[in-house]
């Protein structure tokens, strides 16, 4: 039986539909549908409950890094205060066991790691967190996490908490809301300007209606929350990541430390540095369909002879192009002037191939508001 | 000889059907629309093509996922509804009237007869 997060109760007055996923009964969409919703966080801002994900707090001391930095590929030891950063948790191949959002705070003058992580990998993260950490602090088990995705957050948020002016994309802050502490990051995965905040179930849903005072704002499902991300050219776990998929072959090399690469206490880290000088075998790549059908995950890719070149790991309808849109992998060895088609019930489809992201990102970085 | 638009009639899968004068107009009901959320895109059926019961003649694509439609009843397509082609979206909208998808000449009227009432569709919703 999926479980309920703390908030089920005013989604479904608020109209939500609610699935399951990841072992949660989740927003899907609201009233206004997938398209509605994320068509307003493109063009103001959205609030999206997702407190299904993993948040824990690991105390940062030598023992506890050393024993992260065999999963983590970052100099944990350097992260800069008041910093998010995205990462992952990597299996003895380089393969991904999940990709992470670690952050270093101060929570009453102690330093720790706060971490968010997929709803769907809690168990294999959570394993390795006890292992690094016996005493590390799961979070999610009091607190909802929120996102306020979209141009138009800032004014959102400012209406209800004091934000600090010099707040960029990834810096992430204890601020103060009704007298408690909350944890509010820049963040999000949509693609635009937003924030991710981490506050205590007692205080969550006073704090969801004091935001949707912003007339201009509305409440978002995980339908938008994918189609956004996916127009927006990132990847989801599950999808373009998995165990068998290394950050590299995933074209994520730059959220790698590439001095850890050289690390033999980094798992998989021959690997991973071999890739990096040699190309792995595949790419990703971005496609928008010629005709209407929706490319959806796991058709297949064709090249002009019918060969198998690839597939596709994500597709949904991509409201801001009106088109259908898809992430997917091909091997290397394709040849880029030709043509790619997509196996749609039978039938050979062209799809064109085209550079991520989709959309442009619009994230808020040194008071610029553009990438 | 009365001209008159038969009671509107469900199938299990969610389908709804009218007959006039011999031919069925098919569209999925609103019940199915609502569950499948934003449509997006339709792949119509051929006319001309005989069709059976039963038979995955066409497909729906919401934002979500993509739906077989069968045909409600044996016969033949006479025609689409080709203002779905360019906005889908009709169909959200009106589901059960100007978001029809097809019209059929009935083969076998008796089939049509078997398909529940608006009310029975109801009951079976419920279960």
């Amino acid at each position: 039986m999926p479980l309920d997060i703390p908030l089920k109760n005013f989604h479904e007055a608020n109209g939500a539909k609610l699935v399951p996923f990841a072992g949660f009964n989740m927003p899907i969409n609201y009233k206004s549908g997938i398209i509605n919703e994320h068509k307003n966080v493109r063009n103001h801002s959205g609030i999206f409950d997702v407190s299904h994900m993993g948040q824990v707090l690991i105390e940062t001391n030598n023992l506890h890094i050393n024993n992260l930095e065999k999963y983590i590929p970052l100099k944990l030891n350097n992260l800069r205060k008041n910093k998010s950063n995205y990462t992952f948790l990597l299996n003895e191949n380089g393969g991904v066991i999940d990709d992470l959002i670690v952050s270093l705070i101060d929570i009453k003058s102690k330093s720790f790691l706060y971490i968010v992580y997929n709803a769907s990998r809690k168990n294999e993260d959570e394993k390795i967190f006890f292992k690094c950490a016996p005493n590390a602090e799961i979070l999610h088990i009091k607190n909802c996490l929120f996102a306020i995705q979209g141009p138009e957050s800032v004014e959102v948020l400012k209406n209800i908490i004091e934000l600090p002016s010099d707040m960029n994309f990834l810096d992430i802050s204890i601020l103060e809301y009704k007298k408690n502490d909350i944890i509010v990051s820049r963040s999000g995965y949509t693609g635009e300007d937003g924030f991710e905040i981490s506050i205590s179930a007692e205080q969550a849903e006073v704090f969801v209606k004091d935001l949707l005072e912003n007339k201009n704002t509305m409440l978002c499902g995980l339908g938008s929350r994918d189609s956004l991300r996916l127009e927006a050219g990132l990847s989801l776990y599950g999808h373009e990541l998995n165990e068998n998929i290394t950050p590299i072959e995933a074209g994520l090399s730059w959220a790698l430390d590439k001095d850890r690469l050289n690390d033999t206490v980094l798992n998989g880290n021959k690997i991973l540095s071999d890739q990096l000088h040699n190309k792995p075998s595949n790419k990703k790549i971005g496609l928008i369909s010629v005709s209407r059908s929706m490319l959806r995950d796991g058709m297949i890719l064709f090249d002009s002879n019918k060969n198998n070149i690839g597939k596709i790991t994500s597709g949904c309808f991509s409201p801001n192009l009106n088109k259908s849109i898809a992430i997917g992998y091909v091997n290397l060895h394709f040849d880029e002037e030709k043509e790619i088609f997509c196996e749609i019930r039978n039938k050979m489809e062209l799809v064109k191939k085209t550079s991520l992201p989709f959309v442009k990102k619009n994230y808020k970085k040194n008071g610029s508001n553009n990438e | 000889m009365g001209v008159t638009m038969s009671e509107k009639k469900y199938t299990k899968d969610h389908e709804w059907v009218s007959i006039d004068n011999g031919i069925a107009t098919v569209g999925i009901s609103n019940h199915a629309q609502e569950s499948l959320g934003d449509i997006v895109f339709i792949e119509l059926p051929s006319v001309g093509k005989s069709v059976n019961a039963k038979e995955e003649i066409c497909v729906v694509e919401s934002v979500k996922a993509a739906s077989d439609i069968y045909a409600p009843i044996d016969g033949e397509i006479m025609e689409v509804n080709n203002s779905l082609e360019g906005d889908a979206a009709i169909i959200n909208q009106d589901a059960e009237n100007t978001g029809w998808i097809f019209k059929m000449k009935v083969s076998n009227p008796s089939q049509y007869d078997e398909l529940m009432t608006e009310d029975d569709y109801k009951k079976f919703l419920e279960q």
